[in-house]
């Protein structure tokens, strides 16, 4: 591998990392607080990007633009799914919440599938294509702000956490959701609010994806294993975290997936079992919550 | 044995079971070859979940990549067919069956050792990653082309042989929950720290159930490669497969001897019904499904029908607000 080329690589990988930890932001959050692994979440993101897809194809809003938008309709979206269903057993055993993600996804993804056919889309814009060479690397400028939103709805997703009475409530209802009652917190309102921001999130995040990789509405289950891997890579109850599990996932990814592309699967999964035998915190993760 | 009066409960309970059974083996001279294909796809699937009822249900960990197991028993089953041996069906399909609990042991040792979602996950992972092996070894499993198995188109013969191994799967069952083994792993599901203080070595029993579930999976996956001739890695590793051992299972009911039976039944009857009248929604049909047992009757048709016993009994009034007595007690308001 010559040096430009190595440069090239780690340049994708670390302008890959940003919307891979945009995709696990959300589904890290909904599981730190609730111990609900959400199965639907790449159900979201495909929405998020079907959303912006039919803005700009219909109205030709610019997709950009149509990232709050997106963010707002997943979030009621989110918000209704789960005052009305997932709060009604959130604290069965896992595997009940488990099996309802997994039939709002199939559920979701068929609908999908069903209203705007598995045809694979893209969304293009007079800016798609055009970037920014830097020496022998080339950026490309989607990708470029793709992480920066990513990075800046990171950091305040983490702020709103710390620093906002509605994210104390948050986190304190992921610490003890009994004390948290005690106190005042209505934690069934408060779960519907973390469930709404993880859906929110996962919408920008599909928008965002919308541009940069052609979608159909299959993307999403391989997108919430990805979300898996980074949470676990990264370690649960700091949702920042995600940023580290996502620069390593990425690193990994394009770094043995280039060459070795019809074992990429087999080749993550083996590392992240090895890393949850050996470090079942994570890396840099508290073995606090889940 | 000391002499056992049997209850008159007990006494209508293996009449019935024993009614049902005959009738079972009566159903091919009664339907077409076409009809007889569900009803071996019924029996298929009851012996899958079955598998998985050992270890998600008794045990009590959420195995989602039993679907390795099926095609590990479709491929050995397969190849050592059409090997310069030509094995016979049986033979093949129990040496698949060993392959997979051999697998099985060697996955679970380390991945056992995980908890809750870590699990599942883990053993998703495990499931792709037995297909991309498929895929990629080509000099043994012809990659994505696949392989294909002597014909053999006679409805009957896979009808007879899925149905013996689901009865021999319900008395194996029957058998393991009452022995000691079975209430170990019982012990484990319902708290893992205090049946290793009561002096229970989980790993192993764990690990055994685990190789034990690949075995019914790997009977199956054997069974379904002869019937369907040509073994694919996108046919025989699909998530579909291990969705819907644990559909069936938590529809009938985990944990019960009977229960993933009646729910691969039950799964089976919708989701002919749903093929013919939406062909195109079907996954949303069946996601509603899952959606309302997970809600309504997360302890499967197996408690309904217990509960429905009761109040024909009289020993019980029906109250309407039974169904909701799963979301009284789990709900968060």
């Amino acid at each position: 591998m010559s040096s430009a080329e190595f440069a090239q690589i780690a340049v994708n990988a670390i302008l890959l990392s940003g919307i891979l930890a945009l995709v696990a932001l959300g589904f890290s959050l909904v599981w730190g607080i609730m111990n609900i692994v959400n199965l639907a979440h790449g159900a979201f993101v495909v929405l998020g990007a079907y959303f912006t897809f039919y803005l700009n194809e219909l109205a030709g809003v610019d997709p950009f633009v149509s990232i709050p938008l997106s963010m707002v309709t997943l979030f009621i979206i989110g918000f209704i799914v789960q005052r009305v269903l997932i709060n009604q057993v959130v604290r069965a055993p896992l595997l009940a919440t488990f099996l309802l993600t997994f039939g709002l996804e199939i559920l979701i993804v068929n609908l999908v599938n069903y209203f705007f056919k598995a045809d694979l889309r893209s969304v293009t814009t007079r800016y798609s294509g055009t970037g920014w060479t830097v020496g022998v690397v080339r950026v490309p400028y989607i990708r470029l702000a793709a992480l920066g939103i990513a990075l800046v709805l990171v950091a305040l997703t983490a702020w709103f956490l710390r620093a906002t009475r509605q994210g104390r409530a948050i986190r304190a209802t992921g610490m003890d959701i009994d004390a948290a009652r005690l106190t005042g917190v209505k934690v069934g309102t408060i779960y519907s609010l973390t469930y709404a921001i993880g859906a929110a999130l996962a919408g920008a995040a599909g928008s965002l994806l919308s541009m940069i990789v052609p979608f159909d509405p299959n993307i999403g289950g391989p997108y919430t294993q990805r979300a898996f891997v980074i949470s676990v890579l990264g370690g649960l109850g700091e949702v920042a975290n995600v940023v580290l599990g996502a620069l390593l996932y990425a690193f990994v990814d394009v770094f043995v997936g280039a060459r070795l592309p019809e074992l990429s699967q087999a080749f993550t999964f083996a590392a992240l079992v090895i890393l949850l035998v050996l470090r079942p915190e994570g890396i840099a993760g508290k073995k606090f919550y889940a | 044995m000391p002499e056992r009066k049997l209850s008159r409960r007990q006494v209508i309970a293996a009449a019935s079971i024993l009614v049902l059974l005959v009738a079972l083996l009566f159903v091919p001279k009664f339907r077409s070859e076409y009809e007889l294909l569900n009803y071996t796809r019924f029996l298929i699937l009851a012996l899958m979940a079955q598998g998985w009822n050992l270890i998600g249900g008794y045990t009590g960990y959420a195995a989602f990549g039993n679907v390795a197991f099926f095609g590990i028993g479709a491929y050995t089953t397969g190849l050592l067919m059409i090997s310069k041996w030509a094995v016979p069906f049986f033979p093949a399909m129990f040496c698949g069956a060993i392959l997979a609990a051999l697998v099985a042991v060697v996955i679970g040792l380390p991945v056992l050792r995980l908890k809750g979602h870590y699990f599942a996950i883990a053993t998703l992972g495990v499931a792709e990653a037995t297909r991309e092996i498929a895929d990629t070894w080509d000099s043994v499993t012809q990659g994505s082309t696949g392989i294909d198995l002597p014909v053999r188109s006679e409805g009957e013969f896979f009808y007879y042989s899925a149905l013996a191994l689901v009865v021999l799967g319900v008395i194996a069952t029957a058998l393991l929950v009452r022995s000691k083994l079975g209430y170990a792993w019982v012990a484990i599901r319902e708290d893992q720290d205090a049946a290793r203080m009561l002096g229970i070595n989980t790993t192993p029993l764990k690990v055994l159930a685990f190789a034990l579930s690949a075995v019914f999976a790997a009977l199956a996956g054997g069974l379904t490669a002869y019937q369907n001739i040509h073994v694919t890695p996108g046919d025989f590793f699909k998530l579909e497969y291990t969705l819907q051992m644990i559909i069936a299972t938590i529809i009938g009911g985990t944990g019960t001897i009977f229960g993933p039976v009646l729910g691969a039944g039950v799964y089976q009857l919708l989701s002919t019904y749903v093929w013919t009248k939406f062909i195109e929604l079907h996954p949303t049909v069946l996601g509603l499904i899952i959606i309302f047992f997970i809600i309504f009757a997360p302890r499967g048709l197996m408690s309904l029908v217990s509960e429905g016993l009761k109040v024909v009994r009289g020993q019980k009034r029906f109250r309407w607000q039974g169904l909701l007595a799963n979301v009284r007690a789990h709900r968060v308001t």
